[in-house]
């Protein structure tokens, strides 16, 4: 346990490292990916402009530097198994940005991403309780816990990854998301997984300034499966599961609706009916095509098209509504510990 | 009108976590003293735990996939 004192000092440090470092880098590699022509389309505007990819060397950069400070502050092996499997989901994001993996890839190489949370666990301890928390009480299944790490870790990087489609969105759920989820964790975790929270919502701050609409760089996959192992990674450390996934639905629905369409792994760019039109005034209507696959965007622009700006709007409405009923559920869960 | 529609299914999506939650703390937390009256091992309390709370999430999974029948029917015909 850390007291008052220590615990602002160390947020405060860590937010600010992983803000600066970010939000000094990305200028550079804006600069340095558009020289090399690391260029993609983005294609939900007029003539399709080419826009810098990926960020996630950068983000993972200001995030690593943030957690490491503290690991060194703290001790706290918990922070170490955090950065390591943020560090591993980056990894297998960079393979995908450069090179273009099957569907199957993803999911099955962040299954590595749970190393770290189950291994220091088992060689160190204090990574995770082996119980989960269900809102309603505790349940100790230390036997059952470690396959749930290796089920929760691939599903939270491919979440994020998957809800990445419009300007700012995935840097944008990630902030809204983060609120509930360090709300839980600093009731229902610890200080030092709290604090190891920090540089994940300063992180999206500061990429967000430059993800919004019109973006001028893209997270990529490195980025995305960093952002989405990692708020996974803190939701297992910080015992704050079911918390997690409710601030997390709209990004759940969205993954859920198109795997309930297309019945197997693929990836998006795999998928030949698509789920929206992008009509002449570059506003997105809804596919009327039986085989497009269900997406929360689809659904979004089923009521009549809207441009991307309004669709990410619609999107961050949904977040922090659900934001509200994670809260409601910490509030719940707050009122049975005090029974 | 459509973020509220969007916005019932998001609390639909959520009362099914919660039940489930629910009923894994009340019903498959305390199954060794339920069902084995505290004598089966950990391991076989385990694999029972598993295979409920596995038939509990194919359920809500199933439950899930008929609302979004019925949502993408009633938006999109």
């Amino acid at each position: 346990m850390l007291d008052v004192v220590n615990l602002l000092t160390y947020g405060a440090v860590v937010s600010a490292i992983s803000f600066f470092v970010i939000i000094l880098l990305l200028p550079a590699a804006i600069r340095s990916l558009t020289a090399k022509g690391k260029l993609v389309p983005d294609a939900h505007k007029q003539g399709k402009p080419m826009i810098p990819r990926p960020a996630g060397p950068v983000i993972l950069a200001g995030i690593a530097a943030a957690e490491i400070v503290l690991y060194l502050l703290t001790m706290n092996v918990a922070v170490l198994a955090v950065v390591l499997s943020t560090a591993i989901a980056f990894s297998v994001g960079y393979v995908d940005d450069s090179r273009m993996m099957p569907g199957w890839f993803k999911p099955v190489a962040l299954l590595a991403a749970a190393v770290p949370l189950v291994s220091l666990d088992l060689y160190v301890g204090g990574v995770h309780e082996d119980s989960l928390n269900l809102v309603f009480g505790r349940v100790f299944i230390p036997l059952l816990y470690i396959p749930l790490i290796f089920v929760i870790m691939p599903i939270t990087g491919n979440t994020i990854n998957s809800i990445d489609v419009l300007n700012g969105v995935a840097s944008g759920f990630i902030i809204i998301a983060m609120i509930p989820l360090l709300t839980s964790i600093a009731i229902f975790g610890s200080h030092e997984v709290f604090l190891a929270a920090l540089p994940l919502l300063f992180a999206a701050v500061a990429f967000y300034k430059y993800h919004k609409f019109p973006s001028r760089i893209f997270p990529g996959d490195s980025g995305t499966l960093l952002f989405g192992a990692m708020y996974g990674a803190l939701a297992i450390a910080g015992s704050s599961e079911i918390i997690g996934v409710i601030a997390l639905l709209p990004a759940v629905m969205n993954s859920f609706l198109f795997l309930a369409s297309v019945r197997r792994i693929v990836e998006h760019r795999q998928v030949k009916a698509r789920p929206t039109i992008l009509m002449d005034d570059f506003k997105l209507a809804a596919s009327k095509d039986k085989t497009a696959p269900a997406t929360l965007v689809r659904l979004i622009v089923a009521d009549g098209p809207l441009d991307e700006k309004a669709v990410g709007f619609q999107i961050f409405k949904l977040a922090t509504f659900t934001a509200l009923l994670a809260f409601a559920s910490i509030a719940i869960q707050y009122a049975i510990l005090r029974l | 009108m459509g973020f509220g529609d969007l916005a019932i299914f998001v609390v639909v999506m959520w009362a099914m976590i919660l039940a489930v939650a629910a009923f894994l703390v009340i019903f498959v937390a305390p199954i060794d003293v339920i069902m084995f009256n505290g004598q089966a091992g950990r391991l076989t309390v385990s694999v029972v735990q598993a295979a409920i709370a596995m038939i509990v999430v194919i359920v809500l999974v199933f439950g899930l996939s008929r609302m979004k029948r019925i949502y993408m029917q009633r938006k999109l015909g």
